[in-house]
């Protein structure tokens, strides 16, 4: 068997902010193969954000690795100096795209120094000493542009950002991200401040690229519907835990975790008109007072006292279907019905 | 019989673009905006008629047009029979006690500095005027607070104690203060997670079944309109392109671009066979709309009619409208 490109494991991640301390990462194990889809789904302040800052190593200072490592291609990514970080891993290896393409882009300079910029850096980390000259490049970003389907790029190259449309932005932003080493592309609600049919563009877009180049992708967003169009495998987080895992299909067509089970009942477009829709009671509660037990247990209609007591640990409840819930050997195949 | 409680006849809101001084001296030409471009549509009482389409496409400004936020350019708006349009600001003021919004930014729409409490008093003591009473309305906005399922303290509280979810509740009993006979909701639920938009939706038909509301739902997600909407139109730079029953329109997506808009919302029931039409490139400015159909430089369809003649909304029978050659029979 081969190793997989990213595996990460027992990842314990903590914000320290003004004596408060706040688990957002809590034991996350999970791994991603060559060419793989993963989606990441979840609630604000679930910590799917965090997860693909903390690969990267991009966090705010406040943030505090606990436990655990990141496994990228066998290297341990948190062992690395910020240096290789930097010249080896960010970038090159694995890059992100943001969910703002307005303010990931300088709005003073052109596309095409913002392009050059990153692949004269890209090229000299790769071969140290390389004096290319501008227009190679520059040619470089048009081919670049072109990929990722900006209409006329020889002449769109010398825009300014705010000539470019949402959508378009975001194509340059996927062209910035795709350098030629790229394995692993972490997605940030890429799509979220998109129109439906430029979304779907642009996800096209992405899979598209990944499938062509053979590379990962860890694709966060909430929205579910988008997951179930992208990715091959989902993990559903809640404050800062996994709390299930799978392939799309038995994720979707058979939850097994309840809080799973809910999200896909609270959607408008799994009920029929006129039926009210399931809003889970409660609230996402803050990471620093987090219950204890399971987190999820004042929320969960299904809680029983053991719930309360101990913290569910993700278990492979099917092959390749990981879930945290203490009732699941009791539940059996049973469906939860919340309504 | 449902009575007809807003016909919108022909509306046009048009903005212009180069009034300035700057524009007449460097002799830039006036440039017209068609945000909204002959709209005519009825809305009927206690019912939910949705506004779908993408951003630019002008279906905020012709909300905002229905409330004369913006001042529509021409057309008509009967609000009861009685044209919003001509009316002076006394009888506006009347209306807009009657009519009112729910914004898009849950918290941009609370002023910071007001509590809860004076924030949802506002328009009740506008109401009473000389008359009002602080006992009176208190109690008011504590009734207000719980018909939104919130607590009644809340009312002490400042906006910024309170989570996304909270503050479009609290925007939401503030537009149903005075009893009005419709509301417009703009992206109602957007910024809300899956489970708070729940909550708001459940919430808002709650309403709506109690007061008898008229909804005028704006928004760009196609799975929330074909749940919440009785009726609907797809609005495309600024004109209607379809519009009849939302079970009618997402059954036979008569127009090209209802077609595809409807098959890239993304569903979490991929049993489903479902193919997505991806649209070549983007809207076109409004400022330059092409010729003929507007659709026509995105349309998988296109032919050469679509280039010269514009598409007139026609009836394809069961008050169902489409503005598309393919389904005109000469």
């Amino acid at each position: 068997m081969s190793e997989p490109l990213l595996e990460v494991s027992n990842l314990t991640l903590d914000y320290n902010l003004g004596g408060r301390k706040m688990r957002a990462l809590d034991r996350i194990n999970f791994t991603l193969e060559k060419g793989e889809v993963l989606g990441v789904a979840g609630e604000s302040g679930c910590g799917k954000s965090t997860l693909g800052l903390a690969i990267l190593r991009l966090l705010p200072r406040v943030a505090e690795i606990r436990r655990g490592a990141v496994f990228f291609k066998g290297t341990d990514l948190l062992k690395l100096s910020e240096e290789q970080m930097e010249l080896e891993i960010r970038g090159q290896e694995i890059t992100m795209i943001f969910q703002n393409p307005q303010n990931a882009l300088n709005p003073v300079f052109k596309i095409e120094t913002q392009m050059t910029d990153i692949l004269r850096v890209q090229d000299r980390n790769q071969n140290p000493g390389s004096r290319k000259r501008h227009q190679h490049y520059r040619k470089q970003a048009i081919e670049r542009l072109k990929l990722t389907g900006i209409a006329d790029p020889e002449a769109r190259v010398s825009n300014y950002p705010f000539e470019f449309s949402g959508g378009m932005k975001q194509r340059v932003m996927i062209g910035m991200a795709l350098s030629s080493g790229t394995s692993l592309l972490l997605a940030d609600e890429a799509t979220t401040a998109l129109d439906v049919t430029i979304e779907a563009q642009i996800n096209k877009l992405i899979i598209d690229l990944a499938a062509e180049y053979g590379i990962s992708v860890l694709y966060v967003t909430h929205n579910l519907g988008v997951l179930a169009e992208m990715a091959d495998k989902i993990m559903i987080m809640y404050a800062g835990r996994i709390f299930e895992m799978g392939e799309k299909e038995m994720l979707f067509g058979s939850p097994r975790h309840p809080y799973s089970a809910a999200l896909l009942e609270s959607l408008p477009s799994r009920q029929k008109k006129g039926r009210r829709l399931l809003s889970i009671p409660g609230f996402v509660p803050p990471l620093d007072r987090l219950p204890k037990g399971c987190s999820f247990h004042p929320r969960c209609v299904f809680a029983e006292d053991i719930c309360r007591k101990q913290v569910p640990p993700l278990t492979e409840v099917a092959s390749g279907h990981w879930s945290a819930c203490l009732l699941d050997q009791k539940r059996g195949r049973q469906k939860w019905q919340w309504t | 019989m449902a009575v007809d409680l807003i016909q919108i006849q022909n509306l046009k809101t048009y903005f212009f673009q180069g009034k300035g001084v700057l524009s007449k001296w460097f002799g830039q030409g006036l440039k017209v905006v068609h945000a909204v471009d002959d709209v005519s549509l009825t809305i009927k009482k206690g019912s939910t008629f949705g506004l779908v389409g993408e951003s630019g496409c002008g279906k905020s400004t012709l909300g905002l047009s229905v409330f004369r936020l913006v001042e529509p350019t021409e057309g008509k708006i009967l609000f009861h029979g009685n044209d919003v349009v001509k009316m002076n600001s006394a009888e506006l003021r009347t209306f807009r006690q009657n009519a009112q919004l729910i914004f898009q930014d849950q918290f941009g729409c609370l002023n910071p500095r007001m509590t809860v409490g004076q924030i949802i008093a506002e328009p009740l003591m506008l109401r009473d005027g000389k008359q009002a009473r602080q006992e009176d309305i208190a109690d008011e906005v504590a009734e207000l607070l719980s018909a939104v399922n919130l607590d009644p303290d809340a009312a002490v509280k400042f906006p910024n104690e309170f989570s996304g979810g909270q503050a479009r509740r609290i925007g939401v009993s503030r537009a149903i203060a005075l009893k009005p006979e419709f509301i417009m909701a703009d992206e109602p639920t957007s910024g809300l997670d899956i489970s708070t938009a729940a909550t708001v939706l459940n919430l808002m038909q709650d309403l709506q079944d109690q007061m008898d509301i008229t909804y005028l739902w704006v928004s760009h997600n196609l799975n929330q309109v074909k749940y919440m909407a009785d009726d609907m139109a797809v609005m495309y730079l600024g004109k209607v392109v379809e519009m009849g029953q939302t079970k009618e329109v997402f059954h036979q997506r008569a127009h090209p671009y209802t077609r595809a808009l409807i098959s890239a919302v993304p569903q979490v029931d991929t049993d489903q066979q479902k193919e997505t039409i991806f649209l070549e490139g983007e809207i076109p400015s409004p400022i330059n709309p092409p010729s003929g159909c507007y659709f026509r430089t995105r349309c998988p369809h296109v032919f050469e009619r679509c280039k010269q003649e514009e598409p007139p909304l026609t009836d394809l029978g069961g008050d169902h409208f489409c503005a598309c050659h393919l389904h005109s029979h000469h």
